[in-house]
């Protein structure tokens, strides 16, 4: 039986695509063909976690104390907060918006379901620290309509969300699927791999000595969150490079190397604007060096030329924050390794 | 007319031909075309339209003031904005060269109220080679001072110039163990700074002449007990070893420092070796030779042979000497009981107490409630309660507060119990921050063994299932099943033994909780059988003591004070040192013994249960450091031989001098009828246990020593002490003498400890020792090592001895954790916090390993430690190098074939511009 609307036959692998798939109805999974993006999808599920798990009176201390953060430190937390408070919302609407319409295929889909929860979850613990702190919401959630250095960075996403949102637009043209991997450049590559790596170093450099532990273990989180949203848009673009070689022509691939370097330029002055002053440990100078750092590395992921030249991470404290496997003390923190249970199997 | 303000403040007229000349320079290195040749026309009329646009936003700033920096900033805007953004990045690069030329001589440091002091770099370079002196090479200590001073930047405050050194060291020490005592020595200069109130050159404090200062000090603030000076004050000073500090590693200098060295308003009044005296005086207060005693205790605290428990460290010697770590209680089935004991744990709380509460005689939901003729909500609810207490109460701010709750597996409210601790559900009925245990009876793991059922009932119509045990129990609990098939009980509820099983290891796994706890083994093997029941265990799972209901006139808060021996410090020429090991025993024991006595109760239910069973619990840390020095792998039979023998070693002497401290100062009061008395030590008590039990316990009960002088000397004397051993986790103390914690496997080689002072990196010095020795330690291996989460066992040219030796804790067939952890069991009258680890999925596997456990004759398991799914991206690593698909991810994807290159700009823009020419300031 079939209808219309419901294509004949059984899903074969070989139908599968990435983008453009010919038939797409339900989200039916099987056969699976993109076992990363199913791979993905478990991962998340094992890494559920919510914000109010998270303590925050050592925060609430330390936030109303007079004497334990300085000004800048505290126009660094609050710039931080601004920033992610609404552009975690940001990569949710273009995930529903413009992604999921055309990505065609099911376990991906299946994917951008789960991440599209995650931005939700990133909200979510930016209201609860407002909460928390009893912080000025207006000023926090506004950030994105005052501070320059955020609207600018916000700007240059939406700009990519419009683009796909344009009526008409579709992935069956070359220009209409370049402009669609253009859009997952902008976002997986540049918005989650570049314009959110200087907060993030900032909150850690506050945790590292710490300083808003619970924000930073909150960070923590959803940097975890963040390296899996990262893998799974770097092997998308991949994939549908792979699958349509013939959209990665020397321009794109120069116009992509363009959008990367404007948002490291973007990501610098937005570090300066967070980091009137030094604070200890940071200077807005050491930020023009790790941007491109971080840029380098993305241009790497997929296959681009990385335009920085060789150069080290200028904050090699990052190791011990974040790269090194962690051994909590248990009487003093919560341990934050455990996975949920649904990831437990019970074979006889 | 415009004015640019340089970087040292000096002010020059403002010439655009300048601007113009740097955007040619870097124009010129883009397209290849060396100075002075000519320019094509084109290139030329972009300069100039570009040095236009940069005049004109200069100017749209609105002051007549260029700090150079904005001119530059400009620049690099201009370029960006116009899509010349290759002849940008020669400008940056450019840029950044020259940047790297200037080094002025001196950093401006704010002392605060606007003063500014200059330090001198020199000096600075000195201070770090003076502290890297012996521990670090020279080369190193010149790479640290560059790392230092490029994160300085002008007007740093004093304190962060002072935390810029530090925190500096520590980047290093994956690279260079070394550097954790270089970080170390400087935290000591800043605590000696504090405590003389003055600067301090390093290695020029005054420990002996400060020590009466000190003393006078905290007395005068309230913070010491005066009877300290009371003591013979030239002697102790001169007892004093100023060296030791040295012995320091960072993470142990600076817990000290954060929380444990006694301070007046943030500033620390005494030093490390002060400490050690301190806390060594305080439990001598009541000895008659006490100069002579507290020198003894100093010296075994003081070469970290001997570590009092954290409570003990942080107020012996003061004048509130709360210094147990273990409260035990038992909830009443009592609104007013229930209170009470809230109100116990507040107090205990308060003096840096950890709380093991029993829950069980709780009344569950649905229960009727005869008073007001309703029904009961069960105990969850309460629970809420004392988890907001727990938060509320948090140890006097020194660490929060630490509870655990425990519930018998027949308990109606189990169900809902176990799962306390997950993240999802109603939220009302989860409690955070507090711990759970589940304390299971013989019967239901034979249940689930043999795929049983199981009958769960309210406590109030099964009054005395919870004080049975052994075959008593598993006869009474038939007996209320039976009843129950009658009708006759308002309340039961029948499941599957190995569907609850089930469910409690998926909670588990999830979150590490419910901590599984034996309740027959803890009373079978209790020598207090005679006086009560063992109704729980504690917040750590090692303490087994008698409770009884703090409500009634003789009600029974059971305390433990603990220490733990470093077994590490007692391996000397590749051997266990048994003679040391039995003085350091010997004086830890009267140690312990002393609190008993000079201890500040904050409830009397507590003073009274101490003072009549006098429990102490000795146990070690550093078992797995001990290992590395003999050489052996936690994963072999030679490991569960020294377990063994070193465990039977420690109880023989803890046994023994426990029985000595009982001929010189009597028995305990209740020693009477106890185990003890009738003759049967802990090696003893494994044959009740199997009897009970009625079928195998898989504990060996053979003896390497003559315990024949031991059982005389009891026989002779009685016990001093109803409990002696007891193996806690050391999570802080064996942290503050930098070694492995109590019998904690390596976790990772390389990894980050984290704790209420921050995050630590750590890394296995004597694996770094051995690589060392076979050639194999450099930048590439620390690199390895990150990437692969602190194993050694995918680097192909580590040899096969290594990666045995060095096998992580997730990487170890738990089964040896198990063998090690029996052995150990047979001699110890308490109990061990015995962490297990998975790092696979499967249930099964986890089940097996929990059954093993129980038929090992285990008495408590502790956490079930399991890993992250994946990872936050490693940031200082090349991981592109490794692939661009993390390590974690089982399948391919297009990402798997991305080729990686490294094409870098060319070096020609550096040397097309007059770098080296020190008069061009063309774009400065």
């Amino acid at each position: 039986m079939s209808s219309a609307i419901i294509g004949p036959g059984r899903v074969r692998v070989a139908d599968k695509r990435l983008i453009n798939a010919e038939a797409v109805d339900v989200n039916q999974l099987m056969p699976i063909k993109y076992a990363w993006a199913w791979e993905h999808y478990q991962n998340g599920l094992r890494n559920h976690w919510v914000p109010s798990e998270v303590p925050m009176l050592k925060d609430i201390e330390q936030w109303r104390a007079p004497d334990v953060l300085t000004p800048g430190e505290r126009v660094l937390v609050m710039r931080n907060l601004g920033f992610f408070a609404t552009a975690e919302s940001l990569v949710a609407n273009n995930i529903v918006l413009a992604i999921f319409r055309h990505v065609t295929n099911p376990e991906c889909r299946q994917y951008l379901l789960r991440q599209a929860f995650e931005e939700a979850v990133h909200t979510h613990t930016f209201h609860y620290v407002v909460e928390s702190l009893g912080l000025d919401e207006g000023e926090v959630f506004n950030a994105y309509r005052e501070i320059p250095a955020i609207t600018a960075k916000d700007a240059f996403e939406l700009e990519l969300t419009a683009a796909v949102l344009q009526p008409g637009f579709s992935t069956t043209t070359f220009e209409g699927a370049q402009c669609f991997l253009e859009n997952l450049i902008g976002y997986y590559v540049i918005l989650e791999g570049i314009l959110f790596y200087s907060g993030f170093a900032m909150i850690l450099s506050l945790k590292r000595r710490n300083l808003m532990p619970g924000i930073g273990q909150q960070f923590e989180y959803i940097l975890r969150d963040e390296t899996i949203h990262l893998n799974f848009g770097v092997d998308l673009i991949n994939g549908i490079r792979h699958e349509r070689p013939d959209l990665w022509t020397p321009d794109f691939q120069t116009k992509a190397t363009e959008a990367i370097e404007r948002a490291v330029g973007l990501e610098i002055a937005y570090a300066k604007d967070c980091l009137p002053q030094g604070v200890l440990g940071l200077t807005a100078g050491m930020f023009e060096d790790y941007v491109r750092y971080v840029a380098n590395r993305r241009l790497e992921r997929i296959g681009l030329v990385p335009v920085y030249g060789e150069r080290p991470n200028p904050f090699p404290w990052l190791s011990e924050t974040i790269d090194l496997r962690k051994q909590q003390n248990f009487f003093e923190r919560k341990v934050t390794e455990y996975q949920s249970q649904s990831a437990l199997t019970w074979e006889d | 007319m415009a004015i640019v303000v340089k970087r040292d403040g000096r002010k020059v007229p403002f010439d655009e031909e300048r601007i113009r000349h740097a955007m040619e320079m870097a124009f010129r290195a883009e397209i290849a075309c060396p100075y002075p040749d000519p320019l094509a026309a084109d290139v030329d009329d972009r300069v100039r339209h570009l040095t236009e646009t940069v005049v004109d936003r200069l100017r749209a700033h609105g002051s007549s003031e260029y700090p150079i920096e904005q001119i530059q900033d400009e620049v690099e805007r201009s370029l960006m904005a116009a899509g010349e953004y290759a002849v940008a990045r020669r400008y940056i690069i450019y840029r950044e060269a020259r940047a790297a030329r200037r080094e002025g001589e001196r950093l401006r440091v704010s002392a605060g109220g606007g003063r500014d002091l200059l330090i001198e770099r020199g000096t600075l370079r000195q201070e770090i080679a003076e502290v890297c002196r012996g521990v670090v090479p020279p080369s190193e200590a010149e790479a640290l001072y560059q790392e230092i001073v490029s994160g300085l930047y002008p007007g740093i405050s004093i304190a962060d110039y002072q935390q810029a050194k530090i925190l500096a060291a520590r980047t290093r020490i994956e690279r260079e163990p070394g550097f954790s005592r270089v970080a170390a020595r400087l935290v000591l200069d800043a605590i000696y700074r504090e405590v003389a109130r003055r600067p301090v050159v390093h290695g020029s404090f005054d420990y002996v002449g400060t020590f009466r200062t000190y003393l006078e000090r905290g007395v005068e603030l309230g913070r010491l007990s005066p009877q300290l000076l009371e003591f013979d004050l030239e002697r102790m000073a001169r007892a004093l070893r100023p060296e030791r500090d040295d012995a320091f590693g960072v993470l142990g200098i600076q817990i000290l420092y954060d929380r444990y060295l006694i301070h007046d308003q943030g500033r620390r009044i005494e030093a490390p070796q002060h400490m050690w005296m301190r806390v060594a005086m305080g439990l001598s207060l009541g000895e008659r030779e006490r100069e002579e005693r507290a020198i003894e205790f100093y010296e075994v605290l003081s070469t970290h042979r001997y570590v009092t428990s954290t409570p003990t460290l942080f107020n012996s010697g003061t004048a509130f000497p709360q210094m147990s770590s273990c409260f035990l209680t038992t909830v009443p089935d009592d609104l007013r009981g229930i209170f009470e004991s809230i109100q116990d744990n507040a107090m205990l709380s308060k003096w840096s107490g950890g709380l093991g509460n029993d829950w069980t005689p709780v009344r569950a939901l649905g229960a009727h409630i005869h008073g007001t003729n309703g029904n009961s909500q069960g105990i969850i609810p309460f629970l809420s309660v004392a988890n907001a207490t727990a938060v509320a109460v948090n140890q006097g701010g020194k660490r929060k507060g630490a509870v655990c709750a425990y519930l018998e597996a027949w308990h109606l409210d189990f169900p809902q119990f176990i799962e306390l601790r997950r993240n999802v559900g109603d939220e009302r009925l989860r409690t955070p921050d507090m711990n759970i245990a589940a304390w299971i009876p013989d019967l239901f793991m034979q249940r689930v063994s043999e795929h049983g059922s199981w009958t769960l009932f309210s406590p109030n119509e099964v009054p005395d299932l919870h004080d049975l045990y052994g075959q008593a129990f598993r006869q009474r609990y038939e007996e209320y099943e039976v009843a129950a098939e009658r009708g006759e009980l308002r309340q039961f509820q029948r499941v599957s033994a190995a569907e609850l099983w089930r469910k409690l290891l998926s909670v588990l796994f999830e979150t590490g909780h419910p901590w599984i706890t034996f309740k027959d083994p803890c009373n079978i093997r209790s020598p207090q059988d005679h006086v009560g029941r063992v109704h729980s265990s504690n917040l750590c799972t090692e303490i087994t003591l008698n409770t009884k209901p703090s409500l009634d006139e003789d009600g029974e808060i059971a305390v433990c004070n603990l220490g733990s021996v470093n077994l590490a410090g007692h391996i000397r020429n590749g051997a266990l040192d048994t003679e040391l090991l039995a003085q350091t025993v010997r004086v830890a024991m009267r140690a312990l013994d002393n609190v008993i006595d000079l201890n500040l109760y904050p409830v009397e239910a507590a003073r009274r249960s101490n003072l009549r069973h006098r429990p102490v619990g000795l146990g070690i840390m550093g078992f797995q450091d001990a290992l590395y020095k003999l050489g052996i792998s936690y994963a072999s039979e030679e490991a569960v031989t020294f377990a063994d023998y070193s465990m039977e070693v420690i109880s023989y002497h803890a046994i023994l001098a426990s029985a000595r401290l009982a001929a010189e100062r009597g028995p305990y009061p209740s020693f009477t009828g106890s185990k003890w008395d009738r003759g049967l030590l802990p090696i003893d008590t494994i044959a009740l246990l199997r009897q009970e039990r009625g079928g195998e316990v898989d504990m060996d009960e053979s003896t390497s020593l003559d315990w024949g002088p031991v059982r005389s000397a009891i026989r002779e004397h009685g016990m001093r002490n109803s409990n002696c051993m007891a193996i806690a986790p050391t999570a802080t103390i064996a942290n503050i003498i930098g070694v492995s914690e109590s019998i904690e496997p390596t976790y990772a080689n390389l990894f980050a400890k984290s704790n209420l002072s921050g995050d630590f990196t750590v890394i296995n010095e004597s694996m770094v020792a051995d690589l060392r020795a076979t050639g194999l330690w450099d930048d590439q291996m620390v690199n390895d090592l990150k990437y692969y989460d602190g194993s050694l066992q995918d680097i192909d040219r580590v040899p096969d001895a290594l990666k045995h030796k060095y096998l992580t804790v997730f990487e170890t067939d738990p089964t040896w954790f198990v063998a090690c952890a029996a052995a150990r069991q047979k001699w110890i009258d308490q109990s061990q916090s015995f962490n297990l680890y998975s790092s696979g999925t499967s249930g099964r596997a986890l089940s097996d390993l929990y059954l093993l456990a129980w038929r090992s004759g285990l008495k408590t398991t502790y956490y079930l430690r399991t890993l992250a799914a994946t990872q936050i991206e490693k940031s200082t690593l090349d991981v592109n190098r490794y692939g661009v698909q993390p390590r974690w991810m089982r399948s391919k994807s297009a990402s798997a074939n991305v080729v990686v290159r490294r094409d870098t700009p060319s070096p020609v823009t550096v040397k097309a511009c007059a770098l080296d020419d020190p008069d061009c300031e063309a774009c400065q």
